[in-house]
């Protein structure tokens, strides 16, 4: 095979594709000021609307392109802004710098306590999958199927306010795959589930990449990323450190969060700048065509 | 924990990536206004499941489960007959008190409520919002559909009121004039909750101005007064004439209560409000499609 056949092959079919997109957040910090106001200011400042706004950069500059059939895990402390990416690859944020490109609608599967927390499980399945667009008749000819992926049984008939954890993320995970989204988010949604429901979530996921789509998958489980995905991206305090296959980049990754519990700063952050020296930025370059997306007026 | 900000180093490679982005859409972006409505309407099955599956859920922590809908009313109308009827006597000269009453604070409720609902519409539903990409007005339309749907019976409430309670009221082909009276008032009220609703969005502080903004809407639309009390001053009669809740209150008494056929001019007036106020309501509204969800 040639070069460019190979390089033809790489291009093909983009499935989300991050162009230097960038998140920050402003808010309010009750960190103490540096310089200490007179008496008489600092009542007056308890009344000022805004007190000490500081500005969160929760993810720097960062491209990536995930292709059809990509399951790609992404890992990184906690606050390393993982889910700020989730986010914005699923539209739920808009990036306060570059823009994110998907061929579909993705679908996220959070953390989020609960769809409607009054209503049951089974009206909270319909109304899902109303919302990811799908009909009444598809949802009544999939319903069996959906509530046997979740296994809930009985239980789909209560308020969902009542599910514990790792029964609402059974019921989140199977109303976001029965509309076989084409990409599909995952942001720790797995992680209070048990063994039985790992193995079905698992194998529904291989379902939904053997259709084509791609699969982004945020996880503090290493073992749950080794398996699921084939390859991974490691961020840390919004930077893109490594991006690669799962042994190389888990191997590094639990090289530096061992150095960090055993209190080796220096070693971790002298890893951490080896390894992002090394490492392949992308650059999205727009390759033929105009840029379809509608650039938002106002 | 000692921090080392130290630079940070450059990549090794910056490796060009060519991609066809004219196959892929920028996610969440703004649909153009028509396509939006038209998106709109390929949800209708999610605004009306919406509607309906919350009004059967809404009062089931109650004892008295939906008579809340009904009694809540009665309540604040036996209140205000109290205070207005008997203690200030602003009833001078309205031969039916009650019904005239009943009316005011009906309609009145029914306004009220849904603007209310419609205003809190995408905060109370972040879950949803966060979790799907569906056009954001569904939620407002779908609160909407759902205090309609809840106000039936307080509705049915109000006109037995009338037909029981003396002086009683013939039955007459104008109480048919109701549809289309409910069916304005619920495109007003659509309209006014989805400028509130991106307000609120934006600026939470507004929620706390709603309820006396909504107290002195009511206090201005004669629901427990009547208007003759300002025939004397053309300005403010004027003024309370042109009120869109006293059109509602107005159009409705003149057809259930006087057995007379409300004005054209009141229906021209009242169906003027309901679709500007949808029609701003709506580019409002869509304007900030992109930033309805945070955190
Ligand atoms: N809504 C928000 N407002 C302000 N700051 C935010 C918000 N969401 C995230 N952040 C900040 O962005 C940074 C990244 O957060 P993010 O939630 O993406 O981390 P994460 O990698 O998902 O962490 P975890 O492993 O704990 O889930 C953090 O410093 C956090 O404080
Ligand atoms: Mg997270």
């Amino acid at each position: 095979m040639s070069a460019a056949d190979e390089l033809a092959r790489l291009t093909a079919d983009p499935c989300v594709v991050a162009d230097n997109v960038a998140m920050k957040y402003q808010v309010i910090s009750t960190e103490e000021q540096t310089e200490v106001p007179r008496f008489g200011w600092k009542i007056l400042q308890r009344f000022t609307p805004r007190p000490n706004t500081v500005t969160v950069h929760a993810l720097n500059r960062l491209s990536l392109v995930v292709r059809r059939g990509e399951s790609v895990g992404i890992i990184g402390r906690n606050g390393s802004g993982k889910s700020t990416l989730m986010k914005l690859v699923s539209g739920q944020v808009r990036p306060t710098g570059g823009a994110i490109h998907a061929s579909s609608t993705p679908i996220m599967l959070g953390v989020n306590a609960a769809l409607v927390p009054e209503l049951s499980g089974d009206q909270n399945v319909v109304l899902g999958c109303l919302a990811m667009g799908l009909s009444r008749d598809e949802i009544d000819a999939r319903f069996d199927e959906i509530v046997e992926v979740s296994g809930l049984e009985k239980s789909i008939h209560l308020p969902m306010k009542s599910y514990s954890s790792g029964m609402g993320s059974r019921l989140r995970f199977a109303i976001a795959a029965c509309g076989n989204p084409e990409i599909l988010l995952v942001d720790e949604a797995l992680n209070t589930g048990d063994a039985q429901f790992a193995a079905r979530s698992k194998r529904r996921m291989d379902e939904l990449r053997e259709k084509a789509g791609c699969v982004l998958l945020v996880s503090h489980s290493l073992d749950t990323i080794k398996d699921m995905t084939g390859r991974v991206v490691w961020l840390d305090k919004g930077d893109l450190i490594m991006d690669g296959n799962p042994k190389d980049v888990t191997k590094k990754y639990m090289e530096f969060t061992n150095h960090l519990a055993r209190g080796n700063n220096i070693s971790a952050h002298g890893l951490r700048a080896d390894v992002m020296a090394s490492l392949e930025v992308a650059n999205v370059v727009n390759q033929r065509g105009g840029d379809r997306s509608f650039t938002a007026a106002g | 924990m000692t921090e080392i900000t130290a630079e940070l180093p450059k990549p090794a490679v910056v490796r060009d990536v060519p991609v066809d982005l004219s196959k892929l859409s920028r996610v969440g972006a703004r649909p153009p206004f028509l396509d939006y409505l038209v998106q709109l309407w390929d949800f209708r099955q999610f605004i009306y499941y919406d509607a309906r599956a919350r009004v059967q859920s809404g009062t089931r922590r109650d004892k008295l489960g939906s008579a809340w809908l009904i009694l809540n009313p009665v309540f604040n109308g036996m209140t205000y007959f109290l205070v207005f009827g008997l203690l200030l006597k602003t009833s001078k000269g309205i031969p039916n008190f009650i019904s005239y009453l009943v009316i005011g604070i009906f309609m009145f409720q029914i306004t009220s409520g849904a603007i209310v609902s419609g205003a809190r519409s995408m905060q109370q539903n972040k879950a949803l919002v966060q979790g799907f990409s569906f056009p954001r007005a569904a939620l407002p339309i779908g609160v909407n559909v759902r205090e309609l749907l809840a106000n039936i019976p307080l509705i049915i409430a109000m006109l037995l009121i009338i037909l029981v309670v003396p002086p009683v009221e013939p039955i007459s082909w104008r109480w048919l004039l109701l549809v289309p009276v409910l069916a304005l008032q619920f495109i007003f009220n659509l309209g006014i909750g989805l400028i509130l609703a991106r307000i609120i969005s934006r600026v939470n502080d507004v929620t706390h101005l709603l309820p006396f903004t909504l107290r002195l809407l009511m206090y201005m639309s004669a629901v427990f007064y009547s208007l003759d009390r300002f025939s004397n001053h053309p300005t403010i009669y004027w003024l309370m004439q042109a009120n869109p809740m006293f059109l509602i209150i107005d159009i409705t008494r003149d057809a259930v209560m006087y057995g007379v056929t409300p004005s054209w001019h009141s229906w021209a007036m009242l169906s003027a409000w309901a679709s500007i106020a949808l029609i701003v309501g709506m580019l409002f509204f869509w304007k900030a499609e992109e930033s309805y969800v945070r955190g």
